[in-house]
């Protein structure tokens, strides 16, 4: 191709740039601001930090069980916020694992073994993506209450599971309707199970999908803010999300700045590591799916 | 193909609905049993602040919705913000992914800041968002974020600040998702197409409008559609943003506000349900687009 002109070379750096800081400057600022101390976020430069402590991180956790105010004991508060970050691991990690594993059976069902009307089936999950459950608070509390989970991480694990659900069935049963049959009826008529079948060759061939799944569920229910705070209640049962809610914005925001950035430098790094599988899985979906 | 006995089948078959099992019962669970339960409610009139037994009443919660002028602001409000928020997050997200598509140098770190607003987890970001758009007064930005505050508001009414900044935040976060998957969807696509469109024209406008849209259709229409499920059901962002004190109510936050104020759970969940009929239009068009392929027939 004709080599382009140089301004056509200067607008689509500009344009680059552009979009990189439209994109990263929130996320620049707000971790610029968790590095400040007090005295510099009231005096100093909003967009620099130049004397950067970690103060703020270290007052999360030194703050269990103490006496905090400024007006004696009226504003007495304990953040357990080693409990939240070890909730929200255990809820996190959990969330994933069961909408993977019940995404990829139900994907494995539709996508290989097609029962009758298996079209429908996948049509019928997906549309349970437009029900927002943040439009269903009263009969999910219901449900939470029924089997006595309220104000237990497990009313958690049940609700997130169900938000990415959809999307990762749909996907991954698109991905495994296409692979062609022979490579798992080869490996059957050499004798092996549907069993090994599946895990030694499917599951493997949908490392790329299954990596799409993993980062589309993490990020998804990371965004959830409502369901979590309204179903955990003591502050020792929350996670981060929930507890950093009921902070107070006037007098504790650097330190809730801190947590927002302590739960959100691992997520984004997990997903940033994924990255490109995630681009690649999405991709390998959409070619079957289109 | 292999010959399947029957009994092989069968058993198939029986192995597909074990399979199926686990994600539809928690379906059943988190969404098809509520679903019912806010059907039935909606045509009675239960309430915990109530004595005595609840009634049936028809279909009156939806006819007093439709007199009732706030559900209409709601609807309008509502409306607004998933258009604006789906137009502003499609704009950029397939700027974003045209920008992309071509191979340059730092593509890599371009496409991972592209991507962080969507992985930043916004459960935690709205409050970040939150406290940089509203800090408290005393930080050295507040004096400038209050006058813009104060710009907006004086110019488009009360609480028009807070509801651009819902409004903002709602399409960086999107329009990152967007790209991706667009990105993805255009890495789908045969590279050859966009090489024949090459030869065959030479205005830039013309192989965006002829070649590029028509095959991206299908990602675009999913696109759409999760954008516009995100954004009705949009009600954390809001609350969050607005603090609670909603000027502009949305469905969402219009339908929380009658349960935990008053009580009244029958009319909210008629409102809650007036909008899915929208989004199951959508999902039928989105279908129509966005399928796997009927099974070839050589399988």
């Amino acid at each position: 191709m004709n080599p382009k002109p140089w301004w056509a070379k200067v607008g689509h750096r500009s344009l680059m740039l552009l979009a990189t800081i439209y994109c990263v400057f929130p996320i620049y600022f707000m971790l610029v601001q968790s590095l400040k101390t007090p005295k510099e976020d009231v005096f100093g430069n909003p967009f620099i930090v130049m004397d950067p402590t970690l103060e703020n991180f270290q007052e999360l956790f030194d703050r269990e069980g103490e006496v905090r105010g400024f007006v004696g004991t009226a504003l007495r508060r304990s953040y357990p916020f080693a409990d939240w970050l070890v909730n929200t691991i255990v809820v996190f990690a959990g969330s994933v694992a069961a909408t993977l594993v019940a995404s990829v059976a139900a994907a494995y069902a539709l996508g290989r073994l097609r029962p009758p009307g298996f079209r429908w089936w996948r049509r019928g999950i997906f549309a349970a993506y437009v029900i927002p459950q943040t439009l269903l608070f009263i009969p999910l509390y219901q449900v939470v209450h029924t089997l006595g989970l309220d104000d237990n991480l497990l009313a958690l694990l049940l609700i997130y599971p169900t938000m990415a659900l959809p999307f990762c069935v749909w996907i991954l049963s698109a991905y495994f309707q296409l692979l062609p049959r022979e490579i798992e009826e080869a490996a059957l008529i050499e004798g092996a199970s549907r069993a090994t079948a599946f895990f030694r060759i499917i599951l493997p061939m949908s490392r790329p999908v299954l990596v799409a799944a993993g980062i589309f569920t993490l990020g998804t229910i990371a965004s959830d803010f409502m369901i979590a705070s309204v179903f955990l209640l003591t502050p020792n049962n929350q996670t981060i999300t929930a507890g950093l809610g009921t902070f107070d914005v006037a007098l504790d925001e650097l330190a809730a700045v801190a947590g927002v950035n302590l739960l959100a430098i691992p997520v984004v790094t997990i997903s940033a590591l994924l990255a490109r599988g995630f681009v690649r899985g999405l991709t390998a979906a959409m070619i079957e799916g289109a | 193909m292999v010959s399947v006995k029957p009994a092989g089948r069968a058993g198939d078959i029986r192995l597909a609905y074990a399979l199926l099992s686990p994600a539809l019962l928690l379906l059943a669970v988190v969404i098809a049993y509520p679903v019912g339960w806010e059907v039935w409610t909606s045509l009675t009139d239960l309430s915990p602040l109530k004595d005595g037994s609840t009634g049936f009443v028809g279909l009156a919660n939806y006819r007093r919705l439709l007199a009732d002028a706030t559900f209409w602001q709601a609807a309008l409000v509502t409306v607004v913000y998933a258009a604006v928020t789906s137009a502003g997050k499609l704009a950029l997200g397939l700027g974003f992914a045209l920008l992309l598509a071509r191979p340059f140098r730092g593509r890599a770190l371009v496409f991972l800041a592209i991507f962080l607003p969507w992985a930043y987890p916004a459960g935690v970001s709205v409050i970040g968002w939150y406290w940089t758009l509203n800090p408290p007064t005393i930080t050295a930005y507040a004096p400038f974020m209050g006058q813009l505050k104060y710009a907006v508001d004086g110019t488009f009414g009360i609480g028009a600040w807070a509801f651009a900044s819902v409004m903002l935040f709602n399409i960086w976060r999107g329009s990152s998702f967007i790209a991706v998957l667009l990105l993805a969807g255009i890495n789908a696509i045969p590279q050859e197409l966009f090489e024949c469109a090459l030869l065959e024209s030479r205005s830039a406008w013309r192989r965006f409008r002829l070649v590029t849209v028509p095959l991206l259709k299908p990602f675009l229409a999913l696109g759409v559609f999760l954008s516009l499920t995100s954004a009705f059901a949009d009600l954390s962002n809001v609350w969050m943003l607005t603090a609670g004190r909603i000027v502009f109510p949305v469905i969402g936050t219009h339908a929380y506000w009658l349960v935990i104020k008053a009580g009244q759970y029958g009319p909210a969940s008629a409102l809650s349900l007036t909008l899915v009929p929208f989004l199951l239009a959508v999902l039928l068009v989105l279908f129509r687009l966005f399928d796997p392929p009927q099974e070839r027939s050589t399988a």
